[in-house]
């Protein structure tokens, strides 16, 4: 009994003392606080960008992972074009042996494109497909294929709207199918052997362009073989067969370039550099801004929000589909325009830029975590690339005021905290 | 074979004591008060459990405790001592009533003979108690709205004290001690910003502070009569300096102690004693204080019973006057193994007063003593 009762003395006595510990209670200031206290800081640091320049050419047409069409009246006209992979002269006749026969005619083909972005807005949306000559390489502009885009020189256009409203979602053998994920639109259009005839000469090889209208402006990206959405052309042929006359075969193929060429009309998305931060358009453009923190944000104190604070010289044209992302993304080296762009996901701040946004409107990029990691990694450079992303899949440009207008220049937006006053009684 | 014991317990004393100096002295804290949060801090005591429970009266006759360093001269068998403490805080302000919880190992002794008349002994003991944690509610003005925040300042901390003593009895009816203290501590001090809008990202910054300084002791006890022992006490602190990496922050004078003791046994098993100390804090900006204890042992078997009371102030608190402390204890013991391990528990009830601040505790102690 004896022993039963001193266990139980001893439990009791080892949950009472058992390692516990609460010491935290609400303050009453300033009797029962420290003598030190938290001090939080909001400034604007209206000079710390210096030495911001503008390049061009980072991303061009060809290289670009969305053909660009837009038919944006008074200001750009751009249209996709691409040239097909060769089918050769025959095709597979029998599967069982492989033997092939050659080809002596075709039926009709047809040409898949796939819409990743369109402007929901601008209705009966058309593409009008144009044949193009075979030579089509990255140095090819609007111009050197103008002779190509009249309109007695068009295949035949197809109303994406029209065929959407089908029950069916095709006609006439065109048709359309929309990815309910990503909300692709993929477009097959029918064309017939005398819009495509077939080559002998050219092994099947094929330029097509594509341009794009509506009732309103209009602005669409395809997809390319950058992004793995590249136009197909699917032929239907007729091959010669030792059995019979001829049998009927396909064959798809892909494309061997694809790009896009586009006509500026307006002055107003004049691609020349000046001294303002331009970012974005075609080809694309990037700047540079260099940081000159002072000592006490490097080293010293703890940053809660950070918000660079660019003001808008040239607002970028186009339709509400083409808004784009706008990214404040840190480099590994600070070599101008040639500055490889750092990995490290906190060293990049991105903000939305619609299009609307009007001359001397401000844009706002929160950077909290990349002044975080220039104060950690105090060897990195304080340069941001200011870029579209991605690039070269929108047509709009931006452009802010420079660091040398003092007025309307960049500025870094702070709020922080002191550090604290510690080992003070 | 005597002198091979003796030379062998001396050397588990050196062992000893070289491991105590060595031990790191972050969780020593004696106890929490929100009366560490300005100034120093909360001075901690330097006593055994059975000290402790006689108010604190016995301390400066117990040589388990260090509050005289002459004690020892009646630790006749090499002695190990440790505490745990767990106390149950309430502290009432304004209207509002938090209640806090922590346990501590506030406090560790050794002690043997190298003679029949000279002891040494060591151990370390909570100096200043740095152990808090604040939170507060405001708000700023940001970007042209008022942003609310939660900050947090916290400590968690102590200043230990290091002691290496000797004592030495001289004849039947008197005895001295002298002890050096080396003061040495950290505390981790954290301060966090939190807004309510997460837009703004809260900061947390942290620092270990640490403190050290170097103090003497010596005191000294006399018999007149055969039933009455009377000690005296004085120690002195030099300074404690705060440094933070290598950088020096702080730096302030430490107080120096007077204190008298008077111990009366009517009885073999009956024992009563009363303490008196003050301390110079306002050398170290805070206020002056005199403690006071009185307490009485009763029992000379396997099982005593202890109980005690002590007031006083302490040093460190708002407006113009010392906040006051009293205190009520009561406890008891069980010896083990021939009176080799002793076990001793403790529960102590404590009022802590001032600049509007009611401060009630209840703490648990536990000892263990172990004599090899």
């Amino acid at each position: 009994m004896r022993r039963v009762a001193l266990a139980a003395a001893l439990t009791v006595l080892t949950a009472a003392t058992a390692c516990t510990e609460d010491v935290t209670a609400p303050g009453h200031c300033p009797d029962f606080c420290p003598s030190g206290s938290i001090t939080g800081v909001d400034t604007v640091l209206q000079t710390v960008v210096q030495r911001d320049s503008a390049f061009r050419g980072f991303v061009r047409p060809h290289e670009a992972s969305a053909l660009l069409a837009a038919d944006l009246r008074d200001t750009i006209d751009s249209r996709a074009i691409f040239l097909t992979l060769p089918i050769g002269d025959s095709l597979v006749v029998e599967s069982g042996t492989g033997a092939r026969g050659q080809i002596v005619g075709v039926d009709s083909l047809k040409l898949t494109v796939t819409i990743t972005r369109r402007d929901t807005s601008a209705h009966n949306l058309t593409l009008v497909y144009y044949r193009l000559p075979l030579d089509l390489d990255s140095t090819k502009t609007f111009a050197d294929l103008a002779g190509a885009w009249t309109t007695a020189d068009s295949l035949r256009s197809l109303n994406v709207d029209d065929l959407l409203a089908q029950p069916t979602h095709s006609a006439l053998g065109d048709s359309v199918y929309v990815d309910t994920l990503s909300n692709r639109v993929t477009v097959i259009a029918k064309l017939d052997s005398a819009m495509a005839p077939y080559v002998v000469a050219d092994s099947g090889k094929a330029a097509f362009g594509v341009k794009v209208v509506a009732d309103s402006r209009a602005s669409i990206a395809l997809g390319s073989v950058e992004a793995g959405l590249g136009p197909l052309l699917t032929w239907f042929a007729e091959a010669d067969s030792v059995a019979k006359d001829t049998v009927p075969r396909s064959s798809t193929v892909g494309v061997r370039f694809d790009s896009f060429v586009f006509d500026l009309l307006s002055p107003s998305v004049d691609t020349t550099l000046d001294s303002t931060l331009a970012v974005g358009g075609m080809p694309v453009a990037r700047s540079i801004m260099r940081f000159a923190l002072p000592r006490l944000i490097r080293d010293s104190v703890q940053i809660s929000r950070a918000t660079l604070v660019l003001v808008t010289a040239r607002p970028p044209e186009g339709v509400p589909a083409d808004s784009f992302t706008l990214s404040a993304h840190g480099v590994l080296a600070d070599f101008s325009a040639k500055s490889p762009l750092s990995p490290d996901p906190s060293r990049v701040a991105t903000t939305r830029v619609h299009i609307g946004i009007a001359r001397a409107d401000t844009v706002r990029i929160e950077m909290a975590d990349i002044l975080r990691s220039w104060q950690i990694d105090t060897l990195a450079p304080t340069t941001l690339a200011l870029r579209q992303v991605p690039e070269g899949t929108e047509f709009p440009e931006i452009r802010f005021e420079p660091s040398t207008n003092l007025a309307l220049a960049p500025a870094l937006h702070v709020t922080y905290v002191r550090r604290f006053p510690f080992g003070k009684p | 074979m005597r002198q091979a014991l003796r030379r062998l317990g001396g050397q588990a004393v050196g062992t000893a004591l070289a491991l105590l100096t060595a031990y790191p002295a972050n969780r020593l804290s004696g106890q929490d008060s929100q009366f560490s949060v300005r100034g120093l801090g909360v001075p901690g005591r330097w006593e055994s459990v059975r000290a402790r429970t006689t108010g604190g009266a016995f301390g400066p006759f117990d040589p388990r405790s260090s509050v005289a360093d002459v004690s020892l001269a009646d630790a006749l068998q090499l002695t190990a001592t440790a505490v745990e403490a767990t106390t149950y805080r309430r502290a009432e302000i304004g209207g509002s009533r938090d209640d806090l919880r922590s346990s501590r190992f506030p406090f560790m002794s050794l002690a043997g003979p190298l003679s029949r008349r000279f002891v040494v002994g060591g151990g370390f003991a909570t100096y200043l108690d740095r152990t808090y944690s604040i939170v507060t509610r405001d708000s700023q003005m940001l970007r042209g709205a008022y942003a609310p925040y939660t900050d947090r300042v916290g400590s968690d901390g102590a200043v230990a004290d290091l002691r290496v003593a000797a004592a030495a009895r001289l004849g039947s009816w008197i005895a001295i001690g002298a002890g050096a203290h080396v003061l040495s501590g950290s505390s981790r001090q954290t301060a966090q910003r939190i807004y309510d809008d997460t837009t703004f990202l809260g900061t947390t910054q942290t620092a270990v502070v640490r403190y050290d300084g170097f103090g003497i002791s010596g005191s000294v006890a006399l018999d007149p009569v055969r039933s009455v022992r009377i000690v005296g006490y004085a120690r002195s602190d030099n300074r404690l300096r705060a440094r933070l990496g290598d950088t020096e922050t702080d730096r302030v004078d430490l107080p120096t102690t007077l204190g008298a003791a008077l111990r009366w046994s009517p009885s073999p098993s009956a024992r009563v004693a009363g303490t008196v100390a003050w301390r110079s804090w306002s050398d170290a900006g805070g206020f002056n204080t005199t403690s006071w204890s009185a307490g009485a042992e009763v029992g000379a078997g396997p099982t005593p019973f202890r109980l005690g009371v002590r007031g006083g102030q302490l040093p460190f608190g708002p407006g113009t006057a010392a906040p006051t402390e009293f205190g009520v204890t009561l406890g008891t013991g069980k010896s083990f193994s021939g009176n080799r391990a002793l076990v001793d528990l403790g529960l102590e009830r404590l009022v802590r007063k001032g600049g509007g601040l009611t401060e009630t505790a209840w703490t648990v102690l536990v000892g263990l003593t172990i004599r090899p």
